[in-house]
């Protein structure tokens, strides 16, 4: 049975990167962890236990880059989660935080995973097998205490030289049972890094999707108004959205199968026929009670161009693929029809006041 | 000469008027979005994905709660295209049906959660912004929007089996009814 073992990281709930595999060997054999001023992360001993990785605790001592096989951080997006990737050491971060800080550039999906925990940790593939069942059961006992402490003590002995420069951590790392004060750290810490990386995200979401749509539709908006196709567009699109049995034929129109796939794409197409409804809404040409089966009625295609990879996310079969592009294209084209009667029905009262 | 001046200007305007546009939308639609993209990406981020995962293995069992319930929190915590994943957790043949309500799923509720769908939010706000124009509350119609959406969501779900069973007659394939135990 090898000493060292393979193992595999999948990023967790929120997480980026991954999934990274590590193969530890006898010189790169050490995981170091960086994390709540030098509390272990929950998901050490798991990854001790599988991998037979030594552990360094990186506010205590430092330890020879070439010997690391593994940082663990629990960075909430400054400046740690970006160092070592750059350095090409395998990182895991035990926050939800994807690419950012001054070295976003070098974090990527072949060296970074983060949101780790102790569920996302798994023997590669082909080394399960290695492991009997019974050393197993052991280790889970009581042994991971055990194996952490021997492996430290062990490390201390051979290959640790201490540093010490690092005062505050050490003292702290030092506590066998973390203080209420540390736990109300670490948690305070985990709650700002996991809003600070929402807010994060949030940005990334309206720089890449909303605002570039907003802008395109933008134009569009001022040359089809400031051109006087405007006007023409109205004449065209009022009839048709402007009473119920209009709404009811563009409903049927955009979910007939076939057509319905090409209308899909982006939703560009609904997009952009929402938003001059919403215009002549606005103008009162339309009233605002048809808001709601305005809504259904562009909408009929919803999604028929995205069959095939929806159901490749649900790990589907290639019959049902097959069987499935054609029927969620007839049951489209079933019910669109009878979305735009329910929303019209419920529409009454809405808006007339 | 004149002719050209009056040319230019026209053309000009029209992306002035585009402007104009933009930076309603953006100091309109942008902040509000902003903050409730926020909180819920942090929700999401605390609750995890486990627990979804777990409500979804409870849910196949039901029409109710396979076209209604699941969708419907996949939408919420998961967002587009990934709250079609939970769709792994069904039996084959309720895999087209899965996909057809919760797809569904991730624009009816995008009214009040934004967040769901942010790329193609203009469905709703394009359509919205008229609301807007003429002075009323939008809140009415993003609720109805999404109890609306409730029903029709689960009534389109439930419907694609009808047109599953079609299908398989059609093309002479029978769908597993049964979960797949060992995955």
């Amino acid at each position: 049975m090898a000493k060292y073992r393979s193992i595999k990281f999948e990023k967790g709930g929120g997480g980026f990167g991954g999934p990274l595999l590590i193969t530890p060997t006898e010189k790169r054999n050490k995981v170091m962890f960086i994390t709540g001023g030098g509390a272990e992360p929950e998901c050490l001993p798991k990854i001790i236990e599988l991998s037979g990785l030594v552990p360094v605790n990186g506010f205590q001592t430092n330890c020879p880059e070439d010997e690391l096989a593994l940082v663990i951080i629990d960075c909430g997006g400054t400046l740690r989660c970006g160092i070592y990737p750059q350095k090409r050491i395998p990182t895991i971060n035990t926050n939800p935080v994807g690419k950012s800080g001054p070295l976003a550039q070098f974090i990527t999906e072949d060296i970074y995973v983060s949101s780790v925990t102790s569920r996302q940790i798994s023997l590669a593939e082909g080394e399960e097998a290695t492991i009997a069942e019974s050393s197993r059961a052991d280790v889970e006992a009581e042994g991971i205490t055990k194996s952490i402490e021997s492996a430290s003590s062990e490390n201390q002995s051979e290959n640790v030289k201490f540093t010490a420069d690092k005062k505050v951590s050490e003292t702290l790392a030092a506590q066998k049972n973390k203080s209420i004060v540390t736990r109300i750290g670490l948690v305070a810490g985990k709650f700002v890094a996991t809003f600070n990386q929402a807010a994060r995200d949030a940005i990334q979401t309206c720089i890449t999707t909303l605002l570039p749509f907003m802008a395109f539709v933008s134009m569009l908006i001022g040359i089809i108004n400031g051109s006087g196709f405007g006007d023409a567009f109205a004449s065209l699109l009022s009839p048709l959205a402007g009473n119920i049995f209009g709404l009811l034929i563009l409903g049927i129109i955009c979910s007939i199968p076939g057509l319905s796939a090409l209308l899909g794409p982006g939703a560009v197409i609904a997009q952009i026929v929402g938003t001059l409804i919403g215009t002549e809404i606005g103008k009162g040409n339309i009233a605002p009670q048809l808001a709601l089966p305005a809504l259904f009625a562009i909408n009929t295609q919803g999604a028929c161009d995205f069959i095939p990879v929806g159901l490749g996310l649900a790990e589907a079969e290639t019959e049902t693929v097959e069987v499935g592009v054609v029927s969620v294209m007839y049951s489209r084209f079933a019910t669109g029809w009878l979305r735009v009667l329910i929303a019209y029905l419920a529409s009454f009262g809405l808006y007339t006041a | 000469m004149d002719f050209i001046v009056n040319l230019a200007s026209g053309f000009m305007n029209l992306f002035t008027l585009g402007g104009e546009q933009f930076m309603s939308w953006v100091t309109g639609i942008i902040p509000t979005i902003l903050m409730l993209l926020v909180l819920m990406n942090a929700i999401i981020a605390l609750a995890g994905q486990e627990r979804v995962n777990k409500l979804a293995t409870i849910c196949t069992s039901n029409p109710l709660l396979r076209y209604a319930v699941l969708p419907f929190v996949s939408a919420f915590m998961l967002g587009n295209p990934m709250a079609l994943s939970m769709g792994k957790f069904m039996p084959e043949f309720y895999k087209p049906c899965y996909y057809a309500s919760a797809t569904c799923h991730c624009h009816t509720n995008s009214g009040i959660f934004p967040h769901i769908n942010a790329s193609e939010i203009f469905i709703y706000l394009g359509i919205a912004n008229g609301i807007t124009t003429l002075g009323l509350d939008t809140t009415p119609l993003a609720i109805c929007y999404l109890l609306v959406g409730i029903v029709c969501n689960f009534i389109s779900g439930w419907a694609t089996e009808i047109t599953t069973k079609m299908v398989e007659k059609q093309q002479g394939v029978h769908l597993s009814r049964e979960l797949k135990t060992a995955a």
